[in-house]
């Protein structure tokens, strides 16, 4: 059984801003180019990955973003079961893609923090240790991003207006975590 | 600091990049055959000039992948921009 405990389990609220950390997530990281891959994964998610650039896909269950030209990752809406770390949804990608040699599949659930933020002011929060331009994006509902906040790696997904998904290394999630907080009380 | 725009990802800024040396550097068929100093000439030297250079990029904080910039080094303005294995466009 694997550790999901985290540090970051209070959830902390601002004038027009609240974030807290959200787990366990089951996530993904998946890869592959052929088009049976696509028509695979597309058929087991029951969505079709997004192959633009910076955009995702989701469905009842799932959401998939865009990565890299080759590269995904499928994470839950939901929270999942926290005593069980293996997912029907992994045996049927692994059946699909990875035993007919038509990508990889790697479970990250344990790797990557989901940390949601909600309110009008998220943008001013990120702005403040993001170089990434966020006029286009904060109006698009479903874009995805992966930019660095104070020389950290992080993946942002607009999940709804005015509520994104944060995607962090959970080595560097503690340290995010204080920095936004932080940041967050100064706006 | 200047933006650099990946061909798979967009307008980013340069901090998201790293820098990859002189692009199109062909490596010897047969480097058995070369003497040392043609060996050196190929691993170590680079032209470094004030201008027009052809450069390879790496976006490694967002998409990961590789592609040339043609970039004027005196003054960092970026004139092309194309992916891995594409021929340079005419500048």
């Amino acid at each position: 059984m694997l550790n999901y405990n985290s540090s970051l389990i209070k959830e902390n609220s601002y004038s027009e801003l609240s974030m807290k950390a959200i787990n366990p997530i089951m996530k993904f990281i998946i890869r592959g180019r052929k088009r049976e891959f696509l028509s695979g994964v597309g058929k087991t998610l029951n969505m079709i990955l997004p192959t633009e650039p910076c955009t995702s896909s989701s469905n009842n269950d799932t959401t998939a973003i865009w990565l890299s030209p080759d590269e995904w990752m499928v994470f839950s809406n939901n929270v999942v079961n926290k005593d069980i770390n293996s997912y029907e949804l992994e045996n049927l990608l692994v059946n699909t893609i990875s035993k007919a040699n038509l990508g990889a599949i790697t479970d990250v659930t344990d790797q990557y923090v989901l940390i949601n933020i909600k309110g009008k002011k998220i943008f001013d929060l990120l702005s403040l240790g993001c170089p990434f331009n966020f006029n286009d994006f904060r109006n698009k509902k479903g874009s995805v991003i992966q930019s660095l906040i104070a020389k950290i790696d992080i993946i942002v997904h607009l999940k709804e207006i005015d509520n994104i998904n944060l995607l962090v290394r959970r080595s560097y999630s503690e340290h995010l975590y204080s920095f936004l907080c932080d940041a967050a009380s100064r706006i | 600091m200047f933006l650099i725009n990946c061909p798979f990802c967009g307008e980013r800024e340069q901090s998201e990049f790293k820098a990859g040396g002189e692009a199109h550097i062909l490596r010897p068929k047969q480097p058995t055959e070369l003497s040392d100093d043609e060996w050196a000439e190929y691993l170590f030297m680079r032209k470094n000039i004030k201008g027009i250079q052809f450069e390879r990029w790496n976006h490694s904080h967002g998409c990961r992948k590789w592609f040339n910039v043609i970039r004027d080094t005196s003054n960092d303005q970026i004139k092309a921009v194309y992916k891995m294995g594409q021929k340079p466009p005419a500048i």
